[in-house]
């Protein structure tokens, strides 16, 4: 059996006195995908936070192909891709400039035909010369998936990677996904519900703030195979 | 090499396509030396030490606008943590940031120089090309520091007015050196006669620079 490319051991984290995630135990595999619902403020970004290796957890564990996430070395976070609420893109750089110059970060043989072809992929290809700050949030946030998938990352972690795209820009990024599962990368999204995927299977945990808060969190985290068959129908 | 070349060549392209930075650095240096020539007794004071004085105020006060807008166009969107998440190593992504605001400051510093020519009535002769090593490890040594605490001050809430209350007072003492070598080299002295100056601002640019290299990254660590 392969190792896990996510594994977190009774992670958590708080903020002040606030905790956000308590006792989260999770294990994904590559190939697979998961998908984690909860309301605002649950803490669905701060667990994709502490698995890019942005935010250290409080306690416990997160672990990214085998590495601790408080300090991923250059060459795992190179196998990472991730997709905030934030698009981190420049606002005054063109659609191609921005891809290209996150081609050269990760160290990509040919910036310019990377960053075609991603535009191509996400349709946003009569708009390569256009800058980002020109564009409608939907368009902003297909440019930030190409950027995130550029690489063609072994781990993808998107933060509600659906939200302000409409029916094509959607199919779009479900593609997408669909793709990096079939060519074998880990795939965790975050969602407010559980959104229709054709063609893939994704185990769904829930997050709550107040089950988090109150509860031992490893009862949430096993809802997997319940909310599973849902999707199954 | 190819992270440097690449952050370096970005934060170039986003500053010639606005120039906001580069017009702002001049604008700023321009009404320094304009205050301070009119300020400034002539009768009591050597115009080339007021001209070293005002030319340094206005480098300071460029030096931290260009470390700012540096800094500026990465929280735009996040960027910040788009770098951090790349396999760019933080140390690079530092010297590249370290060498946009050296270049825009270094842009500033020669518009800053004619100016103070042609206010404090100065030649143009060898003088003021004496002053080119000097500005130089002045600029480098508040490029560093400044980039290194904008990422830190960039983070609060009015963190523009925390810079100058963090950096300058670091920066005295090269400051200090800067100023009186200059003055010294406006006068006609070789650059041997401020051999001690130029030490002193040596070791405050090698001490900046390496502690911005080694604690930039845990400055920008938790976005």
């Amino acid at each position: 059996m392969s190792a896990p490319v996510v594994e977190t051991h009774s992670l958590a984290k708080t903020y002040g006195p606030a905790p956000v995630l308590r006792e989260v135990d999770l294990r994904l595999l590559a190939g697979a995908g998961a998908f984690v619902i909860g309301g605002n403020g649950a803490g669905k970004s701060t667990l994709l936070r502490i698995l890019a290796g942005l935010e250290a957890p409080s306690g416990g564990h997160a672990l990214v192909f085998g590495q601790d996430t408080r300090n991923l070395a250059a060459r795992y976070r190179r196998r990472i891709g991730v997709m905030a609420h934030q698009s981190f893109l420049y606002p005054n750089l063109t659609a191609r400039e921005n891809l290209e110059f996150y081609a050269e970060l990760y160290l990509l043989s040919d910036p310019r035909a990377f960053a075609d072809q991603w535009l191509s992929r996400v349709g946003l290809a009569d708009h390569a010369d256009s800058r980002v700050r020109t564009f409608s949030r939907g368009m902003e946030q297909r440019l930030s998936a190409a950027r995130a998938m550029l690489a063609e990352p072994a781990l993808l972690l998107l933060d509600e990677p659906f939200a302000s795209l409409d029916h094509d820009g959607a199919e779009i990024i479900a593609s997408l996904i669909r793709g990096a599962i079939e060519r074998g990368a880990a795939v965790i999204a975050t969602a407010h519900a559980v959104p229709e995927i054709e063609g893939v299977e994704f185990d769904v945990y829930e997050i709550s703030r107040g089950l988090l808060a109150e509860q031992a969190h490893k009862e949430e985290v096993r809802l997997s195979g319940r909310l599973r068959s849902l999707l199954g129908r | 090499m190819s992270g440097f070349a690449a952050v370096l060549r970005k934060d170039l392209r986003l500053e010639l396509r606005s120039g906001e930075s580069t017009l702002a650095l001049l604008a700023l240096s321009m009404l320094v030396l304009v205050v301070l020539v009119f300020a400034l007794d002539a009768a009591r004071v050597r115009s080339v030490d007021a001209a070293a004085g005002a030319l340094w105020v206005a480098m300071v006060f460029a030096g931290m606008l260009g470390a700012n807008r540096a800094l500026l166009a990465e929280r735009d969107n996040g960027a910040i943590r788009g770098l951090l998440l790349s396999p760019l190593d933080p140390g690079t992504l530092y010297a590249a940031k370290l060498a946009a605001a050296l270049i825009f400051m270094a842009v500033a510093e020669v518009g800053a120089v004619i100016l103070m020519v042609l206010f404090f009535n100065l030649e143009f002769d060898a003088s003021i090309a004496r002053l080119a090593p000097i500005l130089g490890l002045g600029a480098i040594g508040f490029s560093a520091l400044a980039t290194l605490l904008s990422a830190i001050t960039g983070r609060t809430r009015g963190g523009d007015m925390l810079l100058p209350i963090l950096a300058v007072p670091i920066f005295v003492p090269a400051l200090i050196a800067g100023v009186k070598a200059s003055g010294a080299a406006l006068a006609g002295a070789p650059l041997d006669s401020m051999g001690d100056w130029l030490k002193i601002m040596i070791a405050f640019d090698v001490l900046f620079v390496t502690a911005g290299y080694l604690l930039f990254e845990h400055v920008v660590g938790e976005q």
